[in-house]
Formats: structure tokens, sequence, C-alpha cells
């Protein structure tokens, strides 16, 4: 068990075991569908009542999601611990600003384009997750195991535009 | 008190499962659109089956309400699709 938990990858069977029960224990216990997207468009409309009222007052932040520290942003904040523990105990934790030898392959050691790609694709994720009503967790995994069409409509989406996308990026490497 | 602990139990177990399954790296990610690498699909298919055989058996048991199921839009789940698409083989989240 021990020697389990100090190894630095599972096999993705048993990874996404664990992930799995993670759900039950949220759908049975707390009556939610776990979710990631959603906690920065929490606290995006808790900015936006202190920074533009109107804004938060609109019919998307009034209606589908409301502002304020909800049960998803103290998850998102567990989300950053669970996973910090999962890479201490393995002593594959490390800071670096080019974390990805694969990045560093492609597109270069500098800082700059990896902080710019993250941060443009971050709202790229999140604007498209806002319009599909969940990103990969909330409602591929989460509408997924209740066979919901919307589950299967966004991860159809998400494989016609990624695969392209990646064919952009990595051209001849692909 | 309960309604921070379970949530914060939630997202530590969530966090744990996708480090140990390797989805927080870049590569893992991105490389599932090249198909040189299936982690993503095999965690999250795994995921869905784990979840949905235990969630049905509580709920026939009638242990378990179950909670909305996220709704269909055709159009809006595909085009948000879409957009997630690129910005996750763009950036690799």
């Amino acid at each position: 068990m021990l020697s389990l938990l100090k190894q630095k990858e599972w096999s993705p069977y048993l990874a996404g075991a664990l992930l799995g029960l993670v759900y039950i224990f949220a759908i049975a216990l707390l009556g939610v569908i776990p979710g990631a997207s959603g906690a920065f468009e929490n606290v995006a409309g808790l900015v936006a009542t202190w920074v533009a009222p109107a804004v938060a007052n609109n019919t998307y932040f009034k209606f589908v999601m409301p502002p304020g520290i909800t049960w998803e942003v103290i998850a998102l904040a567990g989300i950053l611990v669970g996973a910090f523990v999962a890479a201490k105990l393995s002593g594959s934790f490390r800071v670096a600003a080019v974390p990805d030898s694969q990045w560093r392959r492609i597109f270069g050691p500098q800082v700059w384009k990896r902080w710019l790609a993250a941060f443009l694709g971050g709202i790229v994720i999140e604007y498209g997750a806002g319009i599909a009503g969940g990103c990969t967790s909330g409602l591929a995994v989460g509408g997924g195991l209740f066979l919901a069409p919307s589950a299967f409509i966004f991860m159809a989406g998400m494989f016609i535009s990624g695969i392209p996308t990646a064919l952009v990026v990595y051209r001849r490497r692909y | 008190m309960g309604d921070i602990l379970g949530p914060a139990l939630l997202g530590f177990f969530f966090g744990f499962a996708l480090q140990k399954g390797g989805l927080s790296y870049y590569n893992k990610i991105v490389n599932v659109f090249r198909f040189t690498d299936l982690t993503v699909l095999k965690f999250m298919l795994t995921a869905i089956a784990v979840a949905m055989v235990g969630t049905f058996a509580l709920s026939t048991a009638g242990l378990v309400a179950l909670p909305a199921v996220p709704a269909t839009y055709v159009v809006g789940n595909l085009v948000g699709g879409l957009i997630f698409g690129v910005g996750m083989a763009g950036a690799g989240f």
C-alpha cells in the first residue's frame, strides 16, 4: 500500500477507478457532480460583483453560475492540495517554469512561450466549458456516467477541434 | 464545517487521482490528440464506468437520490466542446 502511494505514476485504469469512486462519493454524500471549471466562473462572478456589478447581475451569473465561494471553489483548493500530496509522496514534486520536456523539444526553452500558451489556452478552455455547460470533469465524466447526450456531444467536439489543433501545432512532427 | 470538509475531501482525492494518473502533464494531454498516448481516454472512461456502476447500484438500492443530469443543448455542447478542444490541445490542460 505504501509503495503504491510512493509510485510516481499509477496505471490510468487504477487512477481512473479512484476518480470514479470520488464521483460516487460526491453524488451519494454531497449530492453534487464534481467539476473543475465552475469554480473559476464562481470566483470571476464574485470579482465582478465588486468591480462591475452590472456584469455580475447578468443572466449567466444570476441563473447559471452564481458568484461566490461555492463548494466548487473549495473543491478546487482541495485539488491543488491533493495533487501536491500525490506528487510529494512520490518525490516527483518540483517547481519549474517550463515543466515539460516534450514542450521544450517542440517550442524551445523560453518561459514566455509556455506561459503565454498556458494563459491563452486557459481562457479558451474556460470559455468553451462555460458555453458547453461543463468541462472534462463536470460534463464529460459527470454527464458520461449518466449516459447524458451532452457529455458525448462535448467529447466529440473536443476531439474534432483538438486533433486539427495538434496537427497545426506539431505539423510534420505530429 | 461539513459544508467545507466534504468538498475539500472531494477535491483532495480528485487532485490525487489526476496527479497519480499523470493527467497534470502537458505531454499526456496533448498526445491524446496525436494518438501517441491514450492515457486521458483510459483514465476518463474508467472513471465513467466505475462511477456509473456505483452510482446506479446505490440508486437502485434506494440509497441515493440522483442529481440533475448535465443538460443537453446540442449546439451549445458541441460549440463549447469545439472551443474547449482548441485550448486543451494548444495548452495541454
